[in-house]
This record gives C-alpha cells, structure tokens and sequence, in this order.
C-alpha cells in the first residue's frame, strides 16, 4: 500500500504525457465492444415495445413505427412474473450460500489445513467440472423422488448448488494459494486455531473471490432451466425460465414481444444486484482490503 | 479410494434397478376394472400436460375442477403444464422412468407410450369411455388418432384438427397458377409462384414435424395408411415405389424452390407471419390457427385472400379426397397406479361438460353433435373450415414423428431438410433411411 | 498444512461439502456412468450388456464421430472468443480510471439474459427472411454477394452457433481476468515501464506471467463449459440441417430422451467426461512443457 502511495504521481506524469493516443484508442475499443455487447438488450427492449403488426411485418432491426405497452400488459396478465422472480430469487439466493460456504469450507480444508489424501479429494471434485448434467437427471430424478425432495425450493438448490460446487472448490483453492503462508504461520505463533484463522483471515480476504464466484454463479443459476423443468411440478414454485413457457401456445407458437416483456422485466432484479456487486468488488479492492 | 468406489457402484446399482423393478410385468390391470368399486373420497389430483397455460383445455379444466371442488370439499386439480413439447417429453420420461407420472397426463400415441401401456401404467381409455356412456359422442377419427397401430385406445382425445392448405388468392392469380388438384402439381405451382417473387410454402423447419408431413402425403394416396404402419417395423422399404416415389416428391419441392433457403431455421411465428403478411403464398397448418388465420385482426389486403384447400390428391389413389391429417391433439392418459373412484367420477363429470364449454368457445371438438360458435370477429371462412371439418373421410394421414421408432425419427427429420435442400439424393437418402429403420426397430417393436 | 490444526478441524470444514457433493453430484454421476453397461429404455428393466454401446459408440455410429468433429471446431471457436476478447477487455479496462463497474455489468449483459430470448436474437440475425442484421450489415457494405441463409447452410453453421455462445459468456472469463491484472502490484510494472519496456512488453513480460495461474483456471474454465456447450445449438438448429451442427451434448440428449437409450446416453457423457480430461491434461502438459523450455 505505500509502496502504490509512493508511486502513484510518478505514475500519472509519465502516462498523460506518453499515451495519449494509445487512452483515446482503448476508449473508443471499449466504447465499441460494450455496444456490441449492450445491444442485444437494447434490441430486446425495442422489440418488447413493438406492435404486433410492426412486429411481423416490419424490418426487426429497424426502430419500432410505433410504441406501445400492450405487450407488458400481456406479460403481466398471461404469466405470473412477481412469483417467478420471487422463486428465482429464493432459489439463486440460497444456492449461493450454499455453494459459497461449502465451496470455502471445502477449499480450505484441501489447500489451507492440508490431509493425507486431500489431492484425491480435490480431484474428486475437479471431476465434477468435466460432468455434463444432462446425463444425471433420471437418476438424480428417482433418488430425489426417493427421499421426498420433488418440487421444493431444495430440489432446485440442493443440485444447482452441488453441480456448482467443484468450480467454487477450485476457484477458492486457486485463491488460497495467493495467500502468503507467512500469514498463517503469524496467526499460528499467536496461538490461533484454524477456526480463528479461517474467520479472522481467509474469510475476511476472500470478499473478492466470494462476489466473482457468486456473479458467475448467479448468471447460471438465474437462467436454469433444466433442473427446474425437471423437479418443479407445482405453479406456485416456478421460476423464471419456466415462467416464460406461458408465453408459448398451441403446438409452439411463441408470443415473442410478450416473452422479451417479461425477459426485459425479469432481468432488471439481477442488474441491480450486479451493479451493487460490482461497486463491492471495486471498493473492495481499492481500500486495499483484498488481494487477489 | 478403491473401496469407495466399489460401495458406490454397488449402491447405485441397487438402487437403479430398485427403481426399475417397481415396474409391473406387463400385469393385468390393463384390463381390470374402468369402474373400481368404493366410495369417492375426495383428494388433490395433478394432470402433467403439454397445453398452452391460457389455451381452452387449461382454463375450462380449470373451471371445471373448480366447480366439482364445491361439491366434494377437499379436490383439488392441479394442472403441470409445460407447453414446449422437446421440454414436456424430457419431463415426462423422467417421470415415467422414476415411476412418479401423476393421476393424468399427456402423451401421443407414440412407440414409449405404447410400452406404458403394455406394462399396464395406464386405464384402458376405450373401456372406460365405454363404461362412462360417452365412447359413441366422440368422433371415430378422433379417436382412431390415439390409437396404438393393434387397435387398442389409451388416450383420450380433447381437440379435433384437420389440417389444410392455406393459401393466399391473390398470390395465386398474380402468379397465375391455380389449386393444385393433384400432389404432382405443386412443386411447377411453386416454380411460378417463385418466379413472381413470393416464397411459395412458409416452413416452419425448426419444429421438424411441419416438414414430416411432407414425406407422408405421398404414400398415404398411393398406398393408404398402412404403409407406414409396415415401414416403421421394417417390413416395408422407402426403397419401393411408393417410398421413392415420396423421397422423389420431397426432393422436388424442394428443387422447384418451395421453402424458403433458410426454412430449416424458421421458427413457428415467423412461418406464419410470412403467411400473414402476404409473403408466403401458402401455409400447411391444422385449425388450431382458425383464429389466427380466419380473424378480422389480419391486415385488410391479406385477409379477404385467404381460403385454403385439403391435401390434393394424385391419379389411382388409394384414398378419398376428403382423408387428410386430421389430428386429434396431443392425448390424455390415465395412471392406472392411481385410478380409483374419485380420478373416475371427476372424469365423468369433466369429460360430460368440457366439449360443450369449448365448443362455445370456438374451439372444434372431437366429438359429434355439439355445435361450434363462430367468434365474433371471424371471417366467413371460419365457418367454411368448420363445414370441412364435419366432412372428413374415415383414413387418417398418422402423422409419422408419432410412428416410427424415436431414434429412426430423429434421423428422418435431419435427412429430410438434405433432401430438401438438394444436400443430398433422393438415393442417398433412401438409403440411410432404410438403415437406420432396420437397426432401430426392432428395439421397439421387435 | 496448518501447525495447529487438529483431524477434527479437518473434518468439520471438509465434511458438509463433500457430503452434499457425494450424495447430489457424485452418486447420481456414478449411477448413470453405471448405466452405461445397461441398455435401459426408462420403463422395462435394465438388461446388462457389457461394453455393447461402447462398441457401437466407437465403432459404427457415424453421427456420434460427425458429432465428436463438429464439437472441436465448436470449442475452439468459442473459447478464441471468449479469452482472447475477455483478455482484451479486461486489460482495456486496466486504462479506465473510472466507470470499471458500469463497463463491467454493461459486458456482462448478454450472459445475463435467458438463453430463449439469445437464441431468438441470433436467428434473427442470420435470417434471410425477414432479412437478418448480419445480411442487411453485407449488403449495406458492398458485399451482398455474401448474403446467404447461415443458419441453414451446412458449411456455416456450425460457425454461427459458436459465435453466440463464444460472445455470451466472455464477460464472466474477463470478469476474472480483470481481477487478477488488478492483483499485479503497481511497483512491478512501473519499474519495467522505468526500464524502458513498451506497453506491450509490461504486458507479456510481467502482467501477463503475473496472471497465468488464473489464465489457467480461465481456459479450463472455458474449455470444459465450451466442451459441454448444449442450450444455444438446441435451440437455434437442434443439430441440423442434417447432424451439420450436432454436437456431443445435443446427441447425447436426443439419445437420453428421444430415443429413452438412456444406456447409450450414459456411454456418450463417459466419453464427454474423458473428452475433458484429455483436454485439462492437455493445457497442463502444454504449459508444463513452456515452463521448463
């Protein structure tokens, strides 16, 4: 940290000077790749506020001829978005919990206590990474079954969460391995046991590692559909991607401009959490509380 | 380690086959009783099925079971839909497989419900209309479309939808062609129709069953519906006269320029806005879309144009003008497991109201002697469609995605839209086809 | 290890995780690989047939090597993609004095949004009729002659559902890269930059090698996702025209729960599962390889 203080007006005198064109340039770069990026929901949104006849007749990246707000309206009354956005947030709430705390607890058992067969188990759980989830379904399906678990929240949490697991395991190990040992060795001589440690230090340090692996994880969770559409069989508990199937008729005639309506209400909730997230990530970073 | 992984295949083994075995051999409860002796105690019934969430079926049984619960305090209906059908057969089998379907559900007539059946999983549907009063009230042909190909009945149908050729007249007179009267006549109609700069046939290519129906018109004119009844198991060859013949057709059409170049990535809504739009001068699809497509809510140039005609025919056919596709809708059946009194009562009740409610509707029935209303905003053809309807023959083009063997299926879809496209020979195409049904069929019905 | 830590500690931190995992990811893994030595149509009982779908697996299906084929071409297509724009971008966002986080959530948006509406989208923009965005772009530009149906193409297919899939998910990998180049402390590269080195040479000599054990996690990351990529190919083409853009995952599917082989199914998914582990143990050796040399 002072080393940065120490640098940092040498820094900016020497770059205003050297770079200017080179800043005007990634400027523009990044100015262009976000509108690559920004657009489709831009596209989504014009198109959720077309007439239907604009719709089907006009150019579809073209702007709409006209506006309107009949497609909500639709949404609103053929789905059930408040309860759909209700359950995914439930659902990606607690897989997250889940995968965060398991994923450090695990992580820090292999990489930071250490045991006689912890490379086994790391592989192990590298193993999960590799796993195509489709594949288990109908067995995940007859043992959920088994023990009572079909249409809850946990029957979508529990395997989402699970399925995330290794990659959480692996993220959070890869992190551990920042951590300078010296750091640990310090705390040890003062007398603390790998409870204190794990609170006092790793956690405290992970806030970074905690809020990329929640962000990945979110984005996945939040658009599943296919553990949802195979354990939920109850209306009350579907979520979002099941949500939108109200907007598809007879032999699969999709309603698109009230489906993007709800696409484009659906995932303004996750926006502004990543927003929230972001701004953590930065200002976590910034104070100099974390590194990694 | 070593140990672990012993315990854990060993577990899972158990398990897997503890989950299979609860499956009856092939019991008799096929043919046991349609009316199970006891008293109706109410509870909570669920219905998996694959029906859009505001679509007739789901709001009236909705109404319906609402109704009944007033009676008999403590029922409760509630309905699973999932109306993608890839996504409801994914749910379905997984629920077929872990023995866990609920008291109804939805299936086509399809080679895995055949197997349902024989296991005895489901009520024997023609028995217990029968013992319901109601078999006679449904239309022969709509029930004939649920059957399985030995005659047996286990789905019970709730639409009724002979499918048409839509066109567009004004196209047609601009590019001066008329109705096709025989199949042999449409693909020079769709090189004039192309020449005028229309796209002759809006193709939903991405749902793959619009352009399956293609490759069944042929043979079920030269050769009847049992042709394909023969193929699926092997005992008929697309390598005859009649298959060529079908291949052959299917090749043309799509040489002649019939579909658009990227048909085999059309959605469903877009090959209809062609139609709609007066882009496409002709569009194949059942009267599920009567209020899409016979509804003052068209475009004005567009609407007054459209009339439609049925599956033309061709020289020495084997079957009548009036037999085409007529679809009875995806079926419902009933889980033998959970049958018993109250799943019967509430059947008869549900069953005794919901044709006449979706008839008034506007929605066509698969039963006799209730009258369908014309919406209000209908156009006359509504009504012409519906005449139609009253006139269909008795031979029904079995739709063959609902036919052959899953697996051989799959491939005809993927080879058709080669063939389509010219990507491969009629030859070639034949060819694969008659390996793949020969391997794949006898693991079906072998 | 920790000095002072004590079996039991061990055992507290490592046995919830490791007991949901087993019962949720590993069991239900180990069943279905079971499965692959059955054939199982999901409602008659299983019978046992030893190695019977191995065999026909590599032996005599061709849409299963067509499919093998296809995925490679799709992999490196979207993982160039993915890394190599997530890298870009996240070492653009390096000169970015404010802002980090609009840019970072605004990148990340195509992830965020549900995989019905992205497959729409994109056939939208490759359609021809109603004229697609990348269609009317080769016109608007002089190129009209290049204007064709990709999506329906056999020979650009499978590049165009790549495409989608690589753009999707390249603000997740950048959005880890950036947290490592964030790691790279300042005091290094100004003492190259005082050396004289070119923004480039800070880059590959000292941000870059920083970084590496993250880049690392990144490809494998990318590769083993890519190496299962199954929703925007199936619902933008469902594998077709013909098997031109089936991949692995999509087969395995359609065998799962068309065909109800779930037997095959299994024995295709194994195949997936080494398929990834050939390729983690791949970038291992390569990279173990550059370090030594």
């Amino acid at each position: 940290m002072t080393a940065l203080t120490y640098a940092a007006p040498h820094v900016v005198a020497t770059r205003r000077r050297r770079i200017a064109p080179f800043k005007v340039l990634s400027r523009a770069l990044i100015i262009l790749i976000v509108a690559v990026q920004v657009y489709p929901l831009l596209w989504l949104f014009m198109t959720s506020l077309r007439t239907e006849t604009d719709y089907t007749e006009g150019n579809p990246f073209a702007l709409p001829s006209a506006l309107t707000l009949e497609n909500y309206a639709r949404a609103f009354r053929v789905g059930n978005l408040g309860r759909n956005i209700v359950n995914s947030l439930v659902v990606t709430l607690g897989a997250n919990v889940l995968i965060v705390a398991l994923g450090m607890m695990a992580a820090y058992a292999i990489t930071v206590l250490g045991f006689r067969f912890s490379g086994v188990v790391r592989a192990l759980f590298l193993l999960g990474i590799v796993v195509p989830v489709q594949i288990a379904l109908v067995p995940l399906f007859i043992d959920y079954a088994s023990v009572n678990l079909l249409d809850t929240y946990q029957s979508m949490i529990i395997p989402l969460a699970a399925f995330a697991l290794p990659m959480s395991v692996y993220l959070f190990g890869s992190f551990f391995g920042y951590v300078p040992r010296e750091a640990y060795e310090a705390a040890s001589l003062d007398g603390a046991g790998p409870y204190r440690i794990f609170f006092g230090i790793t956690l405290p340090l992970s806030i970074n590692t905690i809020v990329t692996v929640v962000l990945v994880n979110s984005i996945f969770i939040w658009n599943d559909f296919i553990f949802a559409n195979t354990f939920v069989l109850s209306d009350g508990l579907k979520t979002i991607p099941l949500g939108l199937q109200n907007y598809i008729g007879a032999m699969g005639k999709v309603d698109w401009t009230a489906t993007f309506a709800a696409v484009c209400v659906t995932i303004t909730p996750l926006l502004l959490v990543f927003l929230v997230l972001n701004r953590a990530v930065i200002q976590g970073i910034e104070s100099g509380a974390t590194k990694g | 380690m070593k140990r672990f992984l012993t315990v854990a295949v060993a577990a899972a083994a158990a398990l897997t086959l503890a989950a299979c075995s609860g499956s009856p051999k092939a019991t008799s409860s096929a043919t046991t009783g349609v009316d199970p002796s006891g008293e109706i105690k109410p509870h909570a019934i669920s219905w998996l099925l694959s029906r859009p969430a505001d679509g007739a079926v789901v709001t009236i049984m909705q109404q319906l079971a609402g109704e009944y619960a007033q009676s008999h305090s403590g029922f409760s209906l509630n309905l699973i839909t999932t109306p993608d059908r890839p996504s409801y057969i994914q749910k379905y089998e997984t629920l077929a497989a872990a023995n866990k379907l609920p008291e109804l559900f939805d299936t086509d007539a399809t080679p895995f419900a055949q197997k349902l059946a024989s296991q005895g999983k489901m009520v024997d549907a023609q028995a217990l209309l029968k013992s319901l009063g109601v078999y006679n009230q449904f239309r022969p042909g709509a029930l004939n479309y649920q059957r399985f190909d030995d005659g047996s009945l286990y789905m019970i149908p709730f639409e009724y939808q002979p499918e048409f050729f839509w066109y567009n007249k004004d196209l047609f007179t601009k590019a001066g062609v008329q109705v096709p009267t025989s199949l042999d006549d449409l693909p020079q109609i769709c090189a004039k129709l192309k020449a005028a700069g229309v796209t002759p046939i809006a193709l939903d290519g991405q749902d793959q069953w619009p352009l399956e129906r293609y490759i069944a018109y042929k043979p079920f004119r030269l050769a009847g519906p049992d042709y394909v009844t023969g193929l699926k198991k092997g005992d008929k060859q697309l390598s005859d006269s009649t298959g060529k013949a079908a291949a052959q057709w299917v090749s043309d059409l799509g040489s002649n320029g019939c579909f658009s170049s990227d048909f085999s990535s059309t959605g469903y809504a877009d090959a209809q806005a062609l139609f709609t739009s007066g882009k496409a001068a002709i569009y194949n699809i059942g009267t599920w879309e009567l209020s899409s497509l016979a509804t003052t809510k068209l475009s004005a140039t567009v609407r007054d144009n459209v009339d439609f005609f049925t599956l033309p025919t061709v020289a020495n056919a084997v079957t009548d003008p009036n037999e085409y596709v007529t679809s009875s809708g995806i079926g419902m059946a009933v889980n033998s497991k959970t049958y018993d009194p109250l799943v019967r009562d509430f059947l008869k009740f549900a069953l005794g109201k919901f044709f006449t409610i979706a008839a008034q509707q506007g929605s066509l029935v698969p039963v006799t002697g209730v009258t369908t209303t014309v919406p209000d905003n209908a156009t006359p053809l509504y009504k012409k469609a519906l005449d139609a309807a009253d006139h269909v023959g008795t031979k029904l083009v079995m739709p063959w995605d609902t036919q052959l063997d899953p697996t051989s299926n799959t491939r005809l879809q993927q080879e058709l839209v080669l063939l389509a496209q010219g990507k491969t020979t009629t030859d070639q195409f034949i060819d694969t086809m008659d390996t793949a049904i020969k391997q794949n069929a006898p693991k079906y019905f072998g | 290890m920790l000095p002072r830590r004590s079996r039991l500690s061990v055992l507290v931190f490592l046995v919830p995780p490791l007991a949901v995992y087993g019962i949720a990811v590993l069991f239900p893994i180990l069943q279905s690989l079971f499965l692959s030595f059955f054939q199982w149509d999901g409602t008659t009982a299983p019978k046992a047939i030893g190695v019977a779908n191995y065999a026909r697996m590599l032996g005599g299906d061709s849409v299963f090597w067509h499919a093998f084929g296809n995925n490679l071409l799709y992999v490196a297509i979207s993982i160039v993609i993915q890394i190599g724009s997530a890298l870009i971008v996240a070492n653009l966002l390096l000169t970015l004095t404010r802002g980090h986080a609009v840019v970072k959530t605004l990148y990340l948006l195509p992830a965020v949004i549900s995989t019905v509406a992205i497959a729409f989208l994109f056939q939208r923009i490759y359609s021809v009729q109603p004229e697609g965005l990348l269609n009317q772009l080769l016109q608007a530009v002089g190129l009209g002659h290049l204007q064709q149906p990709w999506l329906s193409n056999i020979s650009t297919v499978l590049t165009a559902v790549s495409i989608p899939e690589g753009w999707r998910f390249t603000g997740l990998y950048m959005l880890i890269l950036h947290a490592a180049f964030l790691a790279v402390p300042a005091e290094l590269e100004e003492a190259a930059r005082l050396d004289g080195a070119s923004r480039w040479q800070v880059f590959r000599l000292i941000r870059f090698p920083y970084i590496r054990p993250v880049w690392i996690t990144t490809l494998i990351m990318a590769m083993t996702y890519d190496l299962r990529g199954f929703d925007i190919p199936y619902l933008l083409t469902n594998g077709g025209p013909g098997q031109s853009s089936e991949l692995l995952t999509t087969y395995m599917y359609k065998t799962a729960f068309t065909s109800t082989d779930y037997g095959y199914a299994s024995a295709i998914s194994v195949f997936i599962v080494v398929e990834c582990l050939v390729a983690v143990g791949l970038i291992f050796l390569v990279l173990r390889r550059r370090d030594q040399s």
